[in-house]
């Protein structure tokens, strides 16, 4: 009984040590419905493979902080990272990513399937859209263009397909709709002004329907040219419609606008669409319609704002990671992320029924995403929005005119890009 | 020298070695290092670039300008208030307990707290403050408290008053619940007004603790970050952007820590300035 007792303790001790040392890989996601999908997807994919995966989840404010220093730190410290497509370029910029087509070969791949959205795709690449390949494309947000439709109907206004013709419905609705100087009201308009990224991303789609750029193709700065001034006069001309204090307004207030029925208009993101159908949250149930940006000069178009995965440099587990990448930007492992609220980036899930059946605004956000346009793919963009950003919101705010903002942003960004030279 | 000599000099050595390894990890070597950086250019070149470029930042001086205007206004508010309830609350009244203690709320609430609550309370659409001035017949259209220009840094200002003044109270308080009732004595016997007493006794005894809070609220308010980065993030614009914002945004936002650094060491050296003659303050008035 003894020796037998032994012999069993010897082989469990055995098979104990030659057992393959579990892989574990350490993912940092951003806090939220996005990073809570990739979060779930990671505890699914440790059940079915075994790969530990250890979650470093950061707030949105900083999570940028904390990979920029893992990244250039070297330490490795994160085998997988989520990256707001903004930060792409500075991170491949400072080549802290690793390149993933050698990987992909490896796997007998060429590159991302053409399932993929190209605009989202596009964003992986360094430089923008031609370049290697160092990330996936994993959200696919891009702005909507939000309106009443139950007001556009009471007021026979037809959908607003040009900036001109959104102006003249906020100016219907905000006269009609207006109850005395202390009443209630609905705005025609809700914009987000406040400095940095809230006033420029509301800001970028007028701004380029106005014909608008913000830099030549030799990279000189150009955001006051007379059609960056005649777009920053129309978003004046808006903001006349618009609740008081938009100047200082973020995502929330303008949420808040919306979803209490006292603003008839506004660009937002697709994050925001299933608030308008959850009556603890809206008084608008039914009432709001989504659709593509309006044109002016050009034809319109949204702001991109993917999130990515990709894989550090200084990663001590790049083919683990990379295994993990794939499997959780597949097409089956990504519609369970588009059942947990975020859009997807394969145009397959844009058109699933299922799908489309709980987000009906699908179709539409395939064409804003397929014909959206990135931020300026700059490695120094976070200072250059900053900037920007002060000066549109300081015209909003009414401290500057619209000429002296634009003349005044120029001159800053020259400056950025001169000291990076 | 002796064994037991040396044993002597050696195990103080061994006891404050700790504390020193401790202070060196945590304070000098990040000191120094700061030093090192703030003189390293973006592309790591060596110089006196990032202090020369403050020269030419308009966005570093209006930060500094208004870090100035913020704290010489709250600080103003904050001692003329704080002294006045110290002085109120140090005499016999009727609830005086209650007064003290609710009066200390605000300064026991986290400033994150603070500016969250105050952000809602200041919505000029679905505020409080906007909403009791309507019911009482008030239009509200133009007061968008943090989204205008002049509004702004008024605000800010207020909550750092609301928060802040019970400190400047609670340090008042205790440095008139110190002074002895002897001097009041002799100046009631002289004939002396109230206006007198307070003038020739209470203040110059109070001066002490006047010139430490005032030093403390000095410091606090010049590297202000967490209310107002609440409140408005530095806007509308640039309206109330200080310093402190100012530095976060360039070593975090830009990833520029070697200028975030020289500014560091520009606001480390006025606030220096201003505790030294603070401080020398003190003691020319201690040593009279």
């Amino acid at each position: 009984m003894r020796t037998t007792l032994l012999t069993l303790l010897l082989l469990l001790s055995v098979s104990c040590t030659n057992r393959p040392a579990q892989t574990k890989l350490t993912l940092a996601i951003v806090s939220g419905v996005e990073g809570e999908a990739l979060k779930q997807a990671a505890h699914d994919y440790e059940i079915q493979t075994g790969t530990h995966i250890e979650i470093a989840e950061f707030p949105y404010t900083n999570l940028f902080e904390k990979e920029l220093i893992d990244l250039k730190s070297q330490t490795g410290a994160h085998d997988l990272i989520m990256l707001d497509d903004p930060w792409f370029p500075r991170f491949a910029h400072e080549q802290v990513l690793t390149e993933l087509t050698p990987l992909l070969q490896k796997r007998g791949q060429s590159g991302p399937d053409s399932d993929f959205v190209e605009t989202s795709v596009a964003l992986c690449r360094h430089p923008y859209q031609t370049g290697a390949l160092y990330a996936l494309p994993y959200v696919g947000n891009s702005q909507l263009f939000f309106y009443r439709k139950d007001l556009f109907e009471k007021y026979s206004l037809k959908e607003a397909v040009s900036w001109n013709g959104v102006l003249a419905a906020a100016r219907t609705i905000h006269e009609k709709e207006t109850a005395g100087a202390t009443g209630a009201k609905v705005y025609g308009y809700v914009m987000r002004a406040a400095q940095g990224n809230a006033a420029v991303a509301d800001f970028m789609p007028i701004f380029w329907a106005f014909g608008g750029e913000m830099f030549e193709a030799n990279g000189k700065p150009t955001v006051n040219s007379p059609e960056g001034i005649a777009a920053l006069q129309f978003m004046l001309e808006l903001g006349k419609y618009s609740p008081p204090g938009y100047a200082s307004f973020n995502a929330d207030e303008v949420g808040a606008h919306l979803l209490q029925g006292t603003a008839a208009m506004s660009i937002n993101w697709p994050a925001w669409i299933s608030s308008f159908s959850d009556p603890k949250k809206s008084k608008v149930i039914g009432k709001m319609e989504f659709t593509t940006l309006p044109a002016e000069k050009k034809p319109g178009q949204a702001e991109i704002g993917n999130w990515l995965i990709a894989i550090p440099r200084y990663s001590k587990n790049a083919e683990a990671a990379i295994d993990f990448l794939l499997w959780a930007t597949s097409a089956q492992q990504m519609k369970l992320s588009a059942l947990r609220g975020n859009p997807p980036t394969r145009k397959s899930l844009f058109q699933d029924a299922e799908l489309i059946a709980k987000n009906p605004a699908y179709p539409v956000q395939l064409r804003s995403l397929e014909t959206s346009r990135p931020r300026p793919r700059t490695p120094y963009w976070n200072e250059i929005e900053n900037a920007f950003g002060i000066f549109l919101s300081k015209a909003n705010s009414g401290e500057l005119s619209p000429t002296d903002a634009m003349n005044q942003a120029n001159a800053e960004i020259e400056k950025i890009l001169e000291r990076a030279k | 020298m002796s064994a037991q000599s040396k044993r002597e000099l050696l195990l103080p050595l061994l006891f404050i070695a700790p504390a020193v390894a401790v202070l060196l990890a945590l304070s000098i070597y990040p000191l120094i290092y700061s030093v090192t950086i703030s003189l390293q250019q973006q592309g790591n070149t060596w110089g006196v670039g990032n202090f020369k470029r403050l020269l030419t930042d308009n966005f570093f001086w209006t930060a500094m300008a208004h870090t100035f205007v913020y704290a010489v206004a709250a600080l103003t508010c904050e001692f003329v208030l704080g002294l006045g309830l110290a002085l109120l609350l140090n005499a016999q009244i009727r609830g005086r307990g209650f007064f003290r203690a609710s009066l200390l709320v605000p300064m026991m609430l986290p400033a994150v707290v603070v500016g969250v609550v105050w952000r809602l309370m200041l919505n000029p659409n679905f505020g409080a403050i906007n909403g009791t001035l309507k019911r009482f017949g008030i239009s509200t259209e133009s007061l968008t408290w943090t989204a205008s220009p002049k509004l702004a840094m008024l605000s800010v200002i207020a909550v750092d008053v609301w928060q802040w003044t019970p400190f400047v109270f609670l340090v008042l308080l205790a440095g008139l619940q110190a002074i002895p009732q002897e001097p009041y004595e002799a100046a009631l016997i002289d004939g002396s007004s109230r206006w007198q007493t307070f003038r020739h006794v209470t203040l110059p005894l109070l001066k002490p603790s006047i010139l430490i809070v005032l030093l403390l609220r000095t410091m606090d308010l010049l590297r202000v970050f967490d209310q107002i980065f609440i409140l408005t993030e530095g806007g509308p614009g640039f309206a109330t952007e200080t310093i402190s914002l100012y530095i976060y945004r360039t070593a975090f936002r830009f990833f520029d820590f070697g200028y975030a650094a020289a500014m560091s060491f520009v606001l480390l050296a006025l606030t220096n300035v201003i505790s030294v003659i603070y401080i020398r303050f003190l003691q020319a008035k201690e040593a009279t």
